[in-house]
C-alpha cells in the first residue's frame, strides 16, 4: 500500500479494520501516530457533534403520539357511533316492516291464524254485549253499516288484521263462535274467497270498500252467514 | 377481543416509548447536522416519530431501529424541501448555531468545530456524521444514503481532509492541539 492509498484509507475511516490498512499500520510507527492523531480528531468531532438536545424532547414526542392516537381513537369511536346509529335505524325499519307488513300471503291463512290466536278470549256461552248501534259506530270507519243484527254479537273491536286496522266481530254460533272480519281492501295480499283447515272454514266476500271474512267451525253454514251479510251490509259511498 | 387489542396497543406504546427514549438524542443530533436549525430539527424528529408510530409494526428487528428512523427522517427532510424550497447559505447556517457568551475552552473549541462541520458541503458532512456519531460502517452508510461504498469512502476522506486542514490553519486550535 503506497502512502497515497494509506492516506485515503485512514482519512476515510481512522478506525478501519481493513487488512491492508492494519498491515501498513503494523509496519510503520509514523503511520500509527498519524492514525492516532486522526482518532483524536474524531473524538473532538464527536464531542462537537453532540449538540444539546432540547429539554423534554422525549416527553414531548411521547405526548404528541398519545394525542395523535387519541384523536385517531376519537375518530374511530365516531365511526362506531355512526355504525350503531345505522344499526338502530335498520332495526327500527325492520320492526316497522315486520309489524306492518303481511307475513301471510293470503287472507285466509291470516284469518285462521287470527282466530286461533284469540279463540280463548271468547266463548260461545258469553252473553251478547254489543248493540247494533255500537256496531255501526265502529263500522262507520269503513263507511259501512248493518241494517239489522245478524245474531248475538259477543264482541266488536278494532284489531290489526295483518297490519291493517280492521273490525273484528265475534258472533254466537251453533256450537262455537263465528268470527267476522271487516278488512280494508289491499292489493298486496292474495284474496281468496274460501279456505279451511281441519277444524275451521272460512269465506271472504269482496266488496268495493272492504273484504268481509267469515270464519267458523264446520258445523256452521257459511252460505247462511254470507247471505246474511250480503243482505244486511250497506256502504255509504 | 377488545382486551387483546388494548393489550397489543399497550405493548406498542411500550415499544414506542422505549424507542423514543433510546434514540431521540441521536435522531435529533442527526437532524441538526442535516438542517443546521434547532426548530426544524425538532419538527423533523417529531414528524419522524409520528410516522414511526404508525409504521411501528413493520419494524421487526430492534437493532435496525436507528437506521430505520434515520431513513424516515431523511425522507421527511426531503419532503420539507419539496414543500418549500427555501435556500440557506452555508454562512447563515453556521450563524444559527448556538453561541454561548460564557464558555469553557472545550465549548469554545466545540463551537469552532461545529462551524467547520457546518461549512462542509452536505454531501460530505452527512456521511461523516453517520460515521462518527452514528457509528456506522462505510457499507451501512452507503446503504442508507443509497450510494456506492467507494463514493462514501471518498466523501469521508474529503470531509476529514478539509476539517484537518482547517484545524491545522487555526493557530489557537493548533496551539491547544500541540500543547
Amino acid at each position: 500500500m503506497d502512502d497515497l492509498q494509506f492516506r485515503r484509507k485512514i482519512y476515510a475511516d481512522p478506525n478501519g479494520k481493513d487488512e491492508d490498512l492494519l498491515a501498513a499500520l503494523q509496519a510503520d510507527p509514523a503511520k500509527q501516530d498519524f492514525a492516532n492523531e486522526l482518532n483524536k480528531l474524531d473524538d473532538r468531532l464527536r464531542e462537537a457533534m453532540k449538540v444539546s438536545v432540547p429539554d423534554g424532547l422525549s416527553e414531548k414526542l411521547i405526548l404528541r403520539q398519545t394525542f395523535a392516537s387519541h384523536q385517531q381513537k376519537k375518530r374511530k369511536s365516531r365511526v362506531h357511533l355512526a355504525l350503531a346509529a345505522s344499526v338502530a335505524i335498520i332495526a327500527g325499519l325492520a320492526v316497522n316492516y315486520l309489524q306492518f307488513s303481511s307475513s301471510y300471503s293470503n287472507l285466509g291463512d291470516y284469518a285462521l291464524a287470527h282466530v286461533y290466536h284469540e279463540q280463548d278470549l271468547f266463548s260461545n256461552s258469553d252473553n251478547a254485549q254489543v248493540s247494533l248501534t255500537r256496531l255501526n259506530q265502529k263500522m262507520s270507519t269503513f263507511d259501512g253499516s248493518f241494517k239489522q243484527s245478524m245474531g248475538e254479537l259477543i264482541s266488536a273491536d278494532y284489531c290489526r288484521f295483518d297490519g291493517m286496522k280492521s273490525l273484528h266481530l265475534v258472533y254466537k254460533g251453533i256450537t262455537d263462535t263465528v268470527t267476522v272480519f271487516v278488512v280494508p281492501n289491499r292489493d298486496d295480499i292474495d284474496f281468496r274467497d274460501s279456505f279451511n283447515d281441519s277444524k275451521l272454514h272460512g269465506e271472504a266476500i269482496g266488496f268495493k270498500h272492504a273484504n268481509v271474512i267469515v270464519v267458523a267451525d264446520k258445523n256452521e253454514s257459511l252460505t247462511k252467514w254470507q247471505r246474511a251479510i250480503n243482505n244486511n251490509i250497506s256502504w255509504s259511498t | 377481543m377488545t382486551a387483546q387489542v388494548s393489550n397489543i396497543m399497550a405493548t406498542k406504546q411500550v415499544r414506542y416509548e422505549a424507542l423514543v427514549k433510546a434514540l431521540h438524542t441521536d435522531l435529533y443530533r442527526y437532524a441538526y447536522w442535516l438542517t443546521h436549525d434547532k426548530q426544524v430539527s425538532e419538527d423533523l424528529v417529531q414528524e419522524t416519530f409520528l410516522r414511526a408510530w404508525r409504521a411501528l409494526d413493520s419494524l421487526k428487528d430492534e437493532k435496525a431501529a436507528k437506521s430505520w428512523l434515520i431513513t424516515i427522517l431523511r425522507r421527511e427532510n426531503a419532503r420539507r424541501f419539496e414543500r418549500k424550497r427555501f435556500e440557506m447559505s452555508e454562512y447563515e447556517e453556521a450563524s444559527v448555531m448556538d453561541t454561548q457568551s460564557t464558555s469553557t475552552e472545550q465549548e469554545i473549541e466545540n463551537h469552532w468545530l461545529r462551524e467547520k462541520i457546518a461549512q462542509l458541503p452536505p454531501e460530505y458532512s452527512e456521511p461523516l456524521v453517520l460515521q462518527i456519531l452514528g457509528g456506522y460502517s462505510g457499507e451501512d452508510i452507503a446503504t442508507m444514503l443509497n450510494l456506492n461504498k467507494n463514493t462514501v469512502m471518498t466523501r469521508l476522506f474529503r470531509a476529514r481532509n478539509q476539517l484537518k486542514e482547517a484545524l491545522d490553519e487555526q493557530p489557537i486550535s493548533r496551539g491547544r492541539y500541540n500543547g
